[in-house]
């Protein structure tokens, strides 16, 4: 009987390919064309929409030409208060990523698929999560603003919600991605599937969700510089009232204090994270 | 004797192709059944139907006289405690040591945090290091499993049914994927724990040479059919040879 299905399974697979490669070749010539126009136009359409313009980028030259000039020698009188707000950043982006990844972690076990959920509770889990992960934390900030008040406190509310999306989705994913071989023999111990994901699956992915937060922690430091412009706090804020004044040496001084603490933070956490694979 | 495991008319489909058709056998304590076939012929599929790790379409599963199929929730949870299951592919936690791997067998009656962190209490650890001592690798009861060979690996998930204290132990194809030293390591144990503690031991093989060295008796699965092999060609290796 074995050999008699191997004997039989090769003929219908030539016989699909052989009619597939008939069929298609001349189906994706003729499709090609329409569909080529189609992107032209659709590009065409972007860039007026975009505005781009090229001879207005020429007449800004000077001006920005002028405001460069001006930023040299940056200003490091108040040095010790921007490096201040960029740890403020740091902070922020720190404990916006805890509260993410505390609300992450009920969300992405009921979310994945291979811990086995009732759909009563991993379908809402899902939507949840592609809401929270939908919405920016610079959305989200700007409406925390308005609730809680101007300060970093409004962009930790702003990160923990939208890292909370990112996290339980990536977290989600490793899980899924665990063999189901322990899984199913912790089942028939008679766990439940809290403790079979304890015991089963945990061990397995704690590196790759240990790294997924390191990840989530250096983008969010990155991301998060951008919060102050709404008004929730850190080194942003400084950066949007010295653009205000067009105190462009502070600029400078600012951008190169982003600059510092992006590169340290992202080389810590790719040095943790190389320890952690 | 009153058989530990009965199954009887049990019976499954994929789609068109029917994987099990009205299966019936029984297990006596202490006695180690094999079932022989092909790959293909429906051994895993009733293995799995068995343990329930999938459903049977009918049919019913009898441990110890007491309905096993049609159970769901908590009732199934604590029926299969009462089911050793040994895999072709060990099913090890991989990062956990040989212990905690044979710690699976307890985790209904554990604390979340002590599932979490690994921390066991010391009567627990007593017992389930003489279930490894007792499968022969008291020396290996704190390496991780990831770093013990095939064989290895195969009796720390035999030590992890005894420690269940089942009086059922299935096994998939469990030397399958072993050498055949090895191989005949973990079929003499088996046969060993089904004389020394009584266990029924339900085995699917697919070499009729082990077939007829380990088992009691021998049971031939072919396109989802079982049949008993009668005693006299029990022997025959050129009978046997022609089923596989």
């Amino acid at each position: 009987m074995t050999s008699g299905r191997l004997d039989v399974t090769p003929e219908p697979f030539d016989a699909q390919a052989k009619s597939g490669a008939q069929s298609q070749i001349p189906a994706r010539n003729a499709a090609f064309l329409p569909l080529l126009l189609l992107g032209v136009a659709f590009y065409a359409l972007c860039l007026s929409v975009a505005e781009v313009s090229l001879t207005r980028l020429w007449e800004g030259l000077p001006r920005l030409a002028t405001w460069i000039g001006r930023s040299w020698p940056p200003d490091l009188s108040e040095l010790d208060v921007l490096i201040r707000r960029g740890l403020e950043t740091v902070a922020m982006a720190t404990i916006g990523v805890s509260f993410g990844a505390i609300i992450a972690a009920p969300i992405c076990l009921l979310a994945a698929r291979n811990v086995g959920a009732s759909p009563v509770f991993s379908l809402p889990a899902r939507w949840l999560l592609n809401a929270l992960r939908g919405i920016d934390s610079f959305v989200f900030a700007l409406i925390f603003v308005a609730a809680v008040g101007l300060g970093p406190f409004a962009g930790v509310l702003g990160i923990a919600l939208h890292t909370a999306g990112s996290i339980a989705k990536l977290w989600a994913e490793a899980i899924e991605a665990t063999e189901n071989g322990p899984v199913e023999a912790a089942q028939m111990s008679g766990a439940g599937r809290l403790r079979v994901f304890l015991h089963a699956q945990m061990p397995d992915v704690m590196p790759q969700l240990s790294s997924i937060l390191l990840y989530m922690w250096e983008f969010n430091v990155r991301a998060s510089t951008v919060l102050g412009v709404v008004g929730a706090g850190g080194i942003g804020q400084e950066l949007k009232n010295s653009v205000d004044l067009l105190l462009f040496d502070r600029v400078l001084t600012i951008l190169l204090v982003i600059l510092a603490m992006v590169t340290l933070i992202d080389q810590l956490s790719a040095w943790l994270r190389r320890r952690l694979s | 004797m009153k058989p530990v495991l009965s199954v009887s008319l049990l019976s499954k489909r994929f789609g068109n192709l029917s994987a099990l058709e009205q299966v019936s056998l029984d297990v006596a304590a202490g006695e180690v059944v094999a079932v022989l076939g092909p790959s293909g012929s429906g051994k895993s599929t009733l293995f799995r139907c068995i343990s329930r790790l999938i459903e049977p379409d009918s049919g019913s599963i009898l441990i110890d006289g007491t309905a096993y199929e049609g159970l769901t929730g908590a009732a199934l949870r604590k029926a299969r405690g009462r089911i050793g299951v040994v895999f072709q592919q060990f099913n090890l936690v991989r990062r956990r040591s040989a212990l905690a791997n044979v710690m699976t067998a307890v985790l209904p009656d554990l604390p979340l945090w002590r599932v979490a962190s690994g921390l066991y209490p010391p009567a627990l650890k007593a017992k389930a290091a003489d279930a490894l001592a007792s499968v022969g690798l008291a020396d290996q009861t704190y390496q991780r499993a990831d770093t013990l060979s095939g064989g290895q690996q195969q009796r720390v998930a035999i030590a992890r049914a005894l420690m269940q204290d089942s009086r059922i132990l299935l096994a998939d194809e469990p030397v399958a994927s072993l050498d055949p030293e090895s191989a005949r390591v973990v079929l003499g144990l088996l046969r060993g724990l089904a004389r020394s503690r009584g266990l029924a031991v339900l085995c699917t093989l697919h070499q009729p040479d082990l077939a007829a060295e380990f088992a009691d008796r021998i049971l031939s699965m072919k396109a989802g059919r079982l049949s008993p092999l009668e005693p006299e060609t029990h022997q025959d290796q050129v009978s046997l040879s022609a089923l596989v």
